[in-house]
């Protein structure tokens, strides 16, 4: 009797051991939904910060972009591949010459291409952080030179 | 008593002990996993009923199949004559999905279509000098059974990206397999040279001993900064990457099966130019590693509408503006699929299969580069930046005048990133081995895939994700990424977007019977890859390996070659994507 008594706490024990531990992963769950909401809440600042707004339309003047550098508590940081053209703060200083210069297959300049590609395409990559995710966006602007500017460069 | 306590307890133990990609999966085959078999038994029960019922006197399939009549796609000559043609270039995916389905059903009888067809092909339809009647320039007529020219009367053997079904070939017909294996190098490659031409004559002589000769030095040797110098002395033979990536694959696959390690050295000493040529900073890696020499007089050259390769690199003369950079193999936003899709899966698939590990490396820096500077969500889509592949932005360029890649005026814009992109990017993270070098590229599939309609997959590795099971999407390059994220991680999440995937896929492309592009298509290429996605949903449900399944690498099929347009009179040169397989039922 006493054994089989033993044999039924053993048992119970074990099935208490085992309970407990396929209970864990519940608790990583809420880690795991709290990881998740991270991730759309870092897509979401992407998406609704302003970051983008302009992006559409050509800029024309000196100024601040006045990028979001927080939204809901994420982090957000730019890195400009045109530094002389908009700064990593967002600041727009127009060029003073042309993007590209375009002649024709001769090399002749031609009065049909002028004021073709004055205005400069500049890349902004993103950093995205919150509680140590981060994530990378781009954006990209298109400046026109400023006034007064010059387009004698062609490369061909 | 207590031996019996103790086994029970063993066993209780050993049963919780089992590692999770161990245990026997418990996936249970629901109706809607039947319906969806069903729906592809049907469509390849039709293809075979109507395809075969045209001809009687042979086994060989059209390329495509008229989901209202049942006749044949036919491609219609400048003369007026309409041919029904079979190309069984274009035909690999529907052999792999026939393959799958014998698989899946255990019904043999499939597989027996699929070798009775590539059986009389290879019988009757190899030259002699091994390069089978098949391509971008020929196919059989199914009319009269003969081999029919689409560019001229003699039109040039072409593979672009084609990736033959090798294993069923060389279990139907193996001295036909391996010469045509090769010839395809004999008559595209020249060693003398190393000048590589998509073209391939059909009178170029057999030779056994194709691979013979010493490998020579590498053709992209560096400048003083390290910079690959790109010659210009191709004489109109240009080395593209989608005929490379062919020439690599046949020759990856003749030394895997003859223990033959030579042709497997040219394979790679071919795909070697294309990453010697790549960017050193930025990774991006090139379409071609030649530009051609100019034979044209300068006269000749002065008209930009003259667009052919005789005046020498054509985005040299067109985007001159950019100076140096602007060379056709530096071009970042044109046939990129080619690129970073095609020849990245034929790269993972030379690795995985036949042991060429650094291909991996040079998979992950090609996307990774690309992805790096290139990537940009806009709008909420996945989206490319026109560039050169030094990073040099494009986007907004207008062209002055017209050339080789469109015409005067032209504005260069982002460029969709298509689902394709899903496989490359998601099995070179798989075939990755350290996490560390996998960290960048995840984050760059988890914003894809998300802004897909996916779903969130989570942080690296994928094990927790968080998908959206309801999405809409019915694509089934998407579907082959969930099955082959479910088959590594072995989280049902991904299964049940995939099966999601795959209900979509039915209800909005199997019509007719047929599995079409969209309800309104008029035409169902046997070289679709709906079918055999749905077969690799239906394999992991059943616990069938996926290497024990055929695998997708491409659906590049084309015919190009001259034909009547539309209006009836004029004389055309194009695709049969973008005159035959846009026709929709109401044409």
């Amino acid at each position: 009797m006493r054994k089989k008594i033993l044999g039924l706490m053993i048992i119970l024990l074990i099935g208490f051991i085992l309970t407990a531990c396929k209970n864990k992963p519940t608790d990583d769950q809420d880690d795991l939904d709290i990881i998740d909401q991270t991730y759309l809440l870092l897509m979401e600042a992407e998406d609704l910060s302003g970051m983008s707004q302009k992006t559409k339309t050509v800029i024309t003047s000196d100024g601040n972009l006045n990028l979001p550098t927080s939204y809901k508590g994420v982090t957000i940081v730019y890195s400009s591949r045109n530094k002389d053209i908009i700064s990593d703060e967002g600041i727009v200083t127009q060029p003073d010459t042309c993007w590209i210069e375009s002649r024709d297959q001769q090399g002749i300049p031609k009065e049909d291409f002028v004021g073709l590609n004055d205005n400069w395409p500049v890349v902004v990559d993103v950093t995205l952080s919150y509680e140590g995710q981060t994530r990378t966006a781009k954006l990209l602007f298109v400046v026109a030179p400023a006034a007064g500017f010059t387009c004698n460069k062609y490369l061909g | 008593m207590k031996k019996i306590m103790i086994l029970i307890l063993c066993s209780l133990i050993m049963l919780y002990s089992i590692p999770k990609s161990y245990a026997q999966t418990n996936i249970i085959y629901a109706e809607s996993d039947y319906d969806r078999l069903h729906a592809v038994i049907q469509h390849v029960e039709n293809v075979l009923k109507y395809g075969h019922e045209y001809n009687e006197e042979t086994k060989l399939l059209p390329d495509a199949i008229n989901t209202l009549t049942g006749e044949p796609a036919k491609w219609t000559f400048p003369n007026r004559a309409q041919v029904p043609y079979a190309n069984l270039a274009n035909q690999q995916n529907f052999f792999r999905t026939l393959v799958a389905l014998s698989n899946v059903t255990g019904d043999t009888k499939y597989k027996d279509e699929a070798v009775d067809i590539l059986s009389e092909f290879m019988e009757n339809y190899q030259s002699p000098n091994g390069l089978f009647e098949w391509g971008g320039h020929r196919a059989i007529n199914l009319d009269t059974l003969d081999v029919q020219s689409f560019e001229g009367p003699n039109g040039p053997h072409e593979l672009k990206n084609m990736m033959p079904y090798y294993e069923l070939m060389l279990e139907v017909n193996e001295e036909a397999t391996l010469k045509f294996m090769r010839q395809l190098w004999t008559a595209h490659f020249y060693f003398e040279t190393t000048d590589m031409n998509r073209h391939g004559s059909y009178s170029t002589a057999y030779d056994v001993n194709v691979f013979g000769q010493t490998i020579p030095d590498d053709v992209i040797q560096m400048d003083q900064q390290g910079n690959p110098i790109i010659p210009a002395d191709s004489p109109g033979l240009l080395p593209f990457v989608n005929s490379a990536t062919d020439l690599a694959y046949a020759a990856f696959t003749l030394s895997d099966y003859t223990f033959d390690p030579i042709p497997a050295d040219w394979a790679k000493y071919l795909m070697r130019q294309y990453n010697l040529a790549s960017n050193p900073i930025t990774g991006m890696t090139v379409y071609q590693f030649k530009s051609t020499q100019v034979t044209k007089t300068p006269a000749e050259c002065a008209v930009p509408s003259y667009t052919n390769s005789g005046c020498g690199d054509r985005v040299a003369r067109q985007f001159r503006d950019f100076g140096p950079i602007a060379r056709e193999s530096n071009v970042a936003w044109k046939n990129t699929q080619a690129v970073y899709v095609d020849n990245i899966l034929m790269l993972l698939e030379a690795a995985d299969k036949y042991g060429v590990e650094h291909f991996v490396d040079w998979a992950r820096d090609y996307i990774e580069g690309y992805l790096e500077y290139a990537y940009i969500r806009i709008d909420g889509r996945n989206k490319i930046i026109p560039m050169f592949i030094d990073g040099t932005v494009t986007y907004g360029y207008i062209v002055p005048e017209v050339g080789y890649f469109g015409p005067s005026k032209m504005r260069l814009d982002y460029v969709d990133m298509p689902t394709t992109y899903l496989l490359p990017i998601l099995r070179t993270i798989l075939q990755t081995k350290e996490d560390e070098d996998r960290i960048k590229l995840w984050g760059y599939f988890r914003d894809i895939v998300y802004t897909f309609g996916l779903g969130d997959i989570g942080e690296l590795g994928g094990a927790s994700p968080n998908l959206d099971l309801d999405t809409s999407i019915d694509d089934p390059f998407a579907l082959m990424a969930m099955v082959e994220l479910y088959d590594y991680t072995k989280n049902e999440s991904y299964l049940n977007v995939a099966r999601t995937i795959g209900n979509n896929i039915v209800n909005e492309k199997f019509h007719r019977g047929f599995f079409v592009q969209d309800e309104i298509m008029l035409y169902s290429r046997l070289d679709q890859p709906d079918t055999l996605a749905l077969l690799t949903l239906d394999a992991v449900i059943r616990d069938i390996p996926l290497s024990n399944m055929p695998f997708y690498l491409a659906d590049s099929g084309y015919i190009h070659g001259y034909l009547l347009s539309d209006d009836g009179v004029v004389e055309d040169r194009n695709y049969s994507q973008n005159i035959i397989y846009t026709k929709t039922i109401y044409d």
